[in-house]
C-alpha cells in the first residue's frame, strides 16, 4: 500500500516537473503578464479610491479593507481560474487526448496535480505583481501564521471545488469537441461571482445568496476574505465544512461524468 | 494476446450549416451522420509475432489500433488483450502496451529528450537501473546519443521518430502498436526502424501490430498480414500466401515505334495501360508466357524496347486494393 503510494507519487511527481519547465520556455509570456498585471493594479485602486470619495464604507467595507482584499484576490486567484477548460478543449481538438488516455495513470488525478502546480506557480509568479501593490499602495498582510494556515485549508479545499467543477464542463468537450463558447461563460461568471471584481459583501442580498451558492467563491472569496480581514478565523470551522460539502459533490458527480464522457470520447486524427 | 470479436465503431459526424446560423441550429436540431469505419472485423494475435495490418487511406486501420489499446470505445464487438478490456481496465491495460502514432508526439516539445525520457521512465515506474540500461542500449540501436540533450521541437522527422521510439519502449511493454512508424522517413532511417523493431521483436518477444503504406516494412517484418478494406477485413493470412495466389500474374511493357491502334490482345493476357507508344500487359503465367505474349505483340508492331517486371508486394496489393481478392475468391 505505502510502496503503491510512493511510486504513485513519482509518477504523478514527474507529471508535475514538467509544469515549470513549460513556462521557463516562454519567458516573453511572463513578462507580459506581469506587465499587464501591474496596468490592473492601477487601474483597480483608482476606480475605487473613485468610489469611494464621498463615502466612507460601501457594503460595511472602508476603501483600505476593500482595496487590500481586491488585490490580494489578485494574487491569488490562480486557485479560482483553473486551465482544465482550455486544456482539456485543446486536447479534444487536437486528438493529444489519445496520448494523454494512453497513459497509465487516472487522468483527472494527472490534471488536478497539474493544476496544483499551476497554481503554485502562479502564486510565485505574482510576487512582483504584490511587491508593487505593496511599495504602491501599501497592501497590507496578516502576521499571524494561524490565519495563514486557515487562509492556506480554504484554498486548497476551494481550489480542489472548482478543479472538479471545471473537469463537469470539460468533460462537455467529450461529446462536442467545441467548448469555446462555454469556457467563456465559465471565466465570465467566475470573474463576476467569485468576487475577484467586487467583494460579495457589497452585493445586494438576492446577488449574494446566488454568489454563495455558486461555487464560484469557494476559491477566492471565501479564503482571500480570511487573509483581508473580512471574515475572522474563528469562522473557519463553518467555512471548511461548508467547502468539503461542496467538494464531495462536486468529486462524486465528476467521476460520474468523467466515467461516461470516456465512453463516447473519439481521438482525432490518425 | 490480442482477441478482436466482431469489432465495430460507428462515428457520429454530426452536420452543420455554415456560418452562424447553421451552429445555432445545429445546437437546438442536433443531425448526424454516421460512418461505420470499421466493421465486424474478428482477429487473434498470438504472442510475440509481427502483424502487418494494411489497406488504403481511410480503410480504418487507425480506428481499429485506437480500439485496441483502449482510448476509443467499440460500437459493437470485443476486444481482449492480455485478457483484460483496454477500455475498461485502461490504465492496468496502458502499462502493458506501447503506442507510435505516426503523426502525433507523446513528447515534451520543449523538454530535452533525456528530460522527457526521465519523465515516460517514472510514469511507467521504471526502476533507475533498468532505465540507464534500456537508455544505453537505445543509444546504440537507434543512435540516440546526440540527440538526448536536444528539445524535441528541434528535432527533424526521422529524429523525432527515433525519439518516439526509445519513449514508447522505455518501460519494455509486451506489445507495441505502431500506426505508421516510417511515414515520411528517408530510407536509411526506415532501415534502423526496422531493424529496431525486428531486434526487440526477436530479443524480447514482443508482440507487434504494425500499420504502414510502406510496403517495404511489410516484406521486412511481417510474415501476417491483415488487409482492411473499407472497414471489412478481406485477408488475415501469411504473406507468402498472397505472394504465391497473385504471383501469378507478370508484368509486361512495350514501348512501340508507332502509334498503338487496333491491337489485339494476345490471349491470358490483359490491358493494365495504353497510351501513345507504351502499352503495360497482365498475364496469368498459368496459362501463357512472357514469350508467347510479346511475339504475339512483336508480330503486329515494331517494338523497341520491352520489359518484365517481377511480381513484387506493390503488385499483389495493388491488385488487392483494387479488388483482386473478390474476383479471385
Ligand atoms: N473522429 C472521427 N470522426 C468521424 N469520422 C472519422 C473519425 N476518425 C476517422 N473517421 C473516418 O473513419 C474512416 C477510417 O479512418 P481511419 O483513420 O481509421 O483510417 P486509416 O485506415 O487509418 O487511414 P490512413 O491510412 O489514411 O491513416 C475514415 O473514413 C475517416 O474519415
Ligand atoms: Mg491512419
Amino acid at each position: 500500500m505505502i510502496s503503491t503510494l510512493k511510486r504513485d507519487l513519482r509518477a504523478y511527481g514527474a507529471i508535475v516537473a514538467t509544469v515549470p519547465k513549460m513556462f521557463m520556455a516562454y519567458s516573453i509570456w511572463v513578462w507580459m503578464s506581469w506587465f499587464v498585471q501591474i496596468i490592473a493594479v492601477v487601474i483597480l485602486v483608482a476606480f475605487w479610491r473613485a468610489v469611494f470619495s464621498n463615502t466612507a464604507t460601501v457594503g460595511g467595507l472602508d476603501l483600505d479593507t476593500t482595496i487590500n482584499y481586491l488585490l490580494l484576490g489578485m494574487i491569488f486567484r490562480a486557485g479560482q481560474n483553473t486551465d482544465v477548460l482550455y486544456e482539456i478543449g485543446e486536447m479534444m481538438r487536437d486528438g493529444r487526448i489519445g496520448i494523454t488516455l494512453l497513459r497509465p495513470l487516472d487522468m483527472q488525478a494527472t490534471y488536478y496535480v497539474i493544476n496544483l502546480a499551476n497554481m503554485g506557480l502562479n502564486t510565485l509568479l505574482s510576487i512582483p505583481i504584490a511587491l508593487f501593490a505593496w511599495l504602491a499602495y501599501g497592501l497590507s498582510l496578516p502576521n499571524d501564521p494561524l490565519v495563514w494556515l486557515a487562509f492556506l485549508v480554504a484554498l486548497l479545499l476551494g481550489n480542489a471545488v472548482m478543479f472538479c467543477f471545471d473537469w463537469i464542463i470539460g468533460c462537455v468537450g467529450f461529446y462536442s469537441t467545441e467548448i469555446w463558447g462555454l469556457s467563456v461563460l465559465r471565466y465570465g461568471f467566475g470573474l463576476f461571482f467569485s468576487g475577484a471584481l467586487i467583494p460579495l459583501d457589497m452585493m445586494p442580498d438576492w446577488l449574494r445568496t446566488i454568489a454563495s451558492v455558486l461555487p464560484f467563491s469557494q476559491a477566492l472569496y471565501l479564503p482571500v476574505s480570511i487573509l483581508a480581514g473580512i471574515n475572522p478565523v474563528s469562522a473557519m470551522p463553518r467555512i471548511w465544512l461548508i467547502q468539503l460539502g461542496y467538494l464531495v459533490v462536486f468529486l462524486v458527480a465528476s467521476r460520474l461524468v468523467f466515467g461516461r464522457a470516456l465512453r463516447v470520447v473519439t481521438v482525432q486524427g490518425g | 494476446m490480442i482477441e478482436a470479436v466482431n469489432l465495430t465503431k460507428v462515428y457520429h459526424i454530426p452536420d452543420k450549416d455554415p456560418g452562424v446560423r447553421g451552429a445555432v441550429k445545429a445546437l437546438f436540431r442536433p443531425r448526424h451522420t454516421s460512418k461505420t469505419a470499421v466493421k465486424d472485423v474478428s482477429f487473434a494475435i498470438e504472442p510475440g509475432e509481427i502483424v502487418g495490418y494494411i489497406g488504403v487511406n481511410g480503410a480504418g486501420k487507425s480506428t481499429t489500433i485506437k480500439m485496441l489499446t483502449g482510448i476509443l470505445v467499440p460500437t459493437g464487438g470485443q476486444v481482449r488483450v492480455l485478457g483484460r478490456d483496454p477500455h475498461r481496465e485502461r490504465v492496468a491495460n496502458a502499462r502493458d502496451i506501447g503506442v507510435v502514432f505516426g503523426q502525433r508526439s507523446q513528447l515534451w516539445w520543449d523538454l530535452a529528450l533525456r528530460e522527457s525520457l526521465t519523465m515516460v521512465g517514472r510514469i511507467y515506474e521504471v526502476d533507475d537501473a533498468r532505465f540507464q540500461r534500456l537508455i544505453s542500449e537505445f543509444s546504440e540501436t537507434l543512435e540516440l546519443k546526440e540527440l538526448l540533450p536536444i528539445p524535441i521541437r528541434n528535432m527533424s522527422l526521422g529524429q523525432k521518430m527515433r525519439a518516439e521510439l526509445a519513449a514508447t519502449l522505455i518501460h519494455e511493454p509486451r506489445i507495441v502498436y505502431l500506426d505508421e512508424p516510417t511515414i515520411g522517413l528517408d530510407l536509411l532511417v526506415k532501415e534502423r526502424i526496422r531493424a529496431f523493431i525486428k531486434r526487440i521483436n526477436q530479443e524480447k518477444g514482443t508482440t507487434v501490430v504494425l500499420t504502414t503504406h510502406d510496403l517495404g516494412d511489410i516484406e521486412e517484418l511481417c510474415r501476417r498480414v491483415l488487409i482492411i478494406d473499407n472497414g471489412v477485413l478481406i485477408y488475415d493470412g501469411s504473406l507468402e500466401t498472397i505472394k504465391q495466389r497473385f504471383g501469378k500474374y507478370r508484368e509486361i511493357t512495350f514501348e512501340t515505334a508507332a502509334d498503338l491502334n487496333g491491337l489485339d490482345v494476345p490471349t491470358g493476357a490483359d490491358v493494365l495501360e495504353k497510351g501513345g507508344r507504351t502499352l503495360s500487359l497482365r498475364f496469368d503465367r498459368t496459362q501463357t508466357s512472357a514469350s508467347r505474349v510479346s511475339a504475339s505483340i512483336m508480330s503486329q508492331i515494331e517494338v523497341i524496347d520491352l520489359s518484365l517486371k517481377e511480381p513484387d508486394l506493390s503488385m499483389v496489393v495493388k491488385q488487392i486494393y483494387q479488388g483482386g481478392l473478390k474476383e479471385t475468391a
